[in-house]
């Protein structure tokens, strides 16, 4: 493999395979929509690198992908684009070997890889030949997968084999005016008959809200490029826990500088929960007072019950997981459970670790879940949890139910460490919930203007009995009742503490 | 226009916007009760909430209609 710099052109055929004679002239700028980038694909890994420092690692020729090093906010990266200019991006032979290429490259560095995808699929002309070199680069991606991060963005359409190489990665950047589909309109219209066009056939609002195959929609080619960056950063430059950033002395001589200023951060996390346990909230707030920054929301539209994010806790990466009870009350369902699942394993091969954040009143009921395989779906998220060996930190913030307590990285999956606020409900069901099981034949008897009076007093004495949070501390299910101010540092610290580990397994997209 | 519809089988707790409301990206439309929790019905994208397809008290399963907007 050459490593050539990005003003040589060489005019070779990557991988051997038929290729018109003229490479493609250097693209004058196409007047373009607001952050939409160059159609050049060495123009597009030019904006996707640090200024200065791209290295071609193929030739810029007719095959229709370039494959090239350099790096991001100074780590070394590795990425590849398809050229939309030729034959509307399809990949032959040649073009698949040099995103072969960039693999065999991301796997000798270590590095992070990033595929920049506008390609109508496999090359027609070369019939079996590019089908077989579209095969390659699906095993390449295979075999880096949970070995480097892989990053794809999306800027125009990917149809058929350029749809299923960005699925095959851990994550997903679609910009405003991609597509992904397996077949598209014209197909579709003959098969079935259904007229759609491209946008709702695989655009941002199917993918980001039915399908699942998009983590993240951007505005602009600009903006997905840029999420790309960020997202390599956290995977790629994880940094190590700085507890100076959380231990409460610190933070507290930060309250109080702040507040000479006069501003008012003194909320503790916890009030981000409403005074009725019964009321809904959206959790993104609290998630975003515990992380350092805002961080990464992945999947928002998709499966919004449970949030996952990617961000930084006293420096380090963290991935975050949180029932978020505005949606669906917080319940884990199949959906939600497979998102999840996915978002742990891809942590744990990357070596990123977990807090996960549970308020739940359990798994959703109904004829629709179980059909929809809920408890197919909901396992997945039951070994995902079970087989992380990353430090996988949980908080319960209000309550965990059942199923979903035991799903939500608990002790019995082998969480590092497991936190309760204050008032926290750990149990099989609610009380109340519970008794009218447990009392049926009693309450039967009861006349009905004494029955909320006597589940009240059975519903005290259940949970008694059954001992709640305390029951739950002495049981060891949970380690420490903590006061909420004190959740960072207790979150950081745990990581810290714990042994820094790294799943050794791909990431199947789930 | 956008139907807004049911993620999952509720009571309808309380209606807290009417027909004719403008709403914006996030407003809650409905409140339903389930698995013990006030779970809000959000408005997924602005406009005119034209038509509202329950009351407080109904039964609604997942999937059914709750309000239109345009």
């Amino acid at each position: 493999m050459t490593v050539l710099d990005s003003r040589t052109r060489v005019d070779e055929a990557a991988g051997g395979g038929p290729a018109p004679a003229q490479p493609p002239a250097a693209t004058p700028p196409r007047p373009s929509r607001d952050g939409a980038l160059s159609r050049d694909p060495e123009a597009r890994l030019q904006a996707l690198f640090d200024p200065g420092t791209v290295r071609l690692l193929t030739p810029h020729d007719a095959s229709g992908a370039v494959a090239a090093t350099g790096q991001i906010a100074g780590t070394v990266a590795v990425a590849f684009a398809s050229d939309p200019r030729v034959q509307g991006g399809a990949l032959g032979i040649a073009g698949c070997a040099a995103i072969v290429a960039a693999y065999d490259e991301a796997l000798a560095q270590g590095a992070p890889i990033i595929g920049l995808w506008h390609s109508g699929g496999a090359r027609l002309r070369e019939g079996a030949e590019s089908l077989h070199g579209v095969g390659l680069v699906f095993a390449a991606m295979t075999h880096a997968s949970g070995v480097v991060p892989q990053i794809s963005v999306v800027l125009g359409p990917a149809a058929g084999g350029a749809a299923y190489g960005p699925a095959l990665t851990d994550l997903v950047i679609l910009s405003e005016q991609g597509r992904i589909f397996v077949t598209g309109p014209d197909v579709v219209r003959s098969v079935t008959g259904e007229d759609v066009d491209m946008a709702r056939l695989g655009g941002p609002e199917p993918h980001s809200r039915r399908s699942g195959v998009v983590h993240l929609v951007a505005p602009t080619d600009q903006a997905a490029i840029q999420s790309a960056r960020e997202l390599a950063q956290l995977l790629a430059g994880q940094s190590a826990v700085d507890l100076s950033k959380v231990r409460l002395d610190t933070v507290q001589d930060e309250i109080m500088r702040l507040e000479s200023r006069g501003r008012d951060i003194t909320r503790s996390p916890a009030d981000h929960l409403p005074d009725s346990p019964r009321r809904a909230y959206d959790v993104r707030p609290l998630v975003c007072d515990l992380l350092d920054g805002p961080g990464i929301e992945l999947h928002p539209r998709w499966a919004p019950n449970l949030v996952t994010v990617l961000g930084r806790l006293a420096g380090r990466s963290v991935g975050v997981i949180a029932n978020n009870p505005l949606r669906l009350g917080g319940c884990l369902d199949a959906t939600s459970a497979e998102k999840a699942a996915r978002f742990v394993r891809m942590c744990d091969a990357f070596g990123v670790p977990l807090i996960v954040l549970v308020d739940t009143p359990g798994y959703l009921p109904g004829v629709g879940q179980e059909w929809d395989g809920v408890v197919r779906r909901g396992a997945k998220l039951l070994h995902a949890f079970a087989e992380a060996t990353v430090p996988r930190v949980t908080l319960v913030t209000r309550k965990a139910f059942g199923g979903a307590y035991i799903a939500m990285n608990s002790r019995s999956l082998g969480a590092t460490k497991v936190f309760a606020w204050p008032g926290a409900e750990v149990a099989v069901m609610g009380a109340v919930a519970a008794i009218r099981i447990l009392h049926r034949r009693t309450l039967a008897d009861v006349p009905p203007e004494r029955l909320h009076e006597v589940e009240a007093e059975l519903a005290a004495e259940h949970q008694r009995e059954s001992g709640g949070l305390e029951r739950a501390r002495s049981l060891g299910v949970i380690d420490d009742i903590i006061d909420p101010i004190r959740t960072r540092e207790a979150i950081a610290r745990a990581i810290a503490e714990a042994p820094q580990a790294r799943g050794s397994h791909g990431n199947i997209p789930l | 226009m956008s139907d807004i519809r049911a993620e999952m089988v509720a009571n309808v707790w309380k209606v807290v916007a009417t027909e004719g409301d403008q709403v914006q990206d996030g407003d809650t439309l409905v409140i339903l009760e389930s698995m013990k929790m006030e779970i809000p019905v959000l408005a997924e994208t602005p406009g005119t909430l034209t038509k509202l397809h329950v009351a407080e008290g109904d039964v609604v399963q997942e999937g059914d209609l709750i309000a239109v907007i345009d």
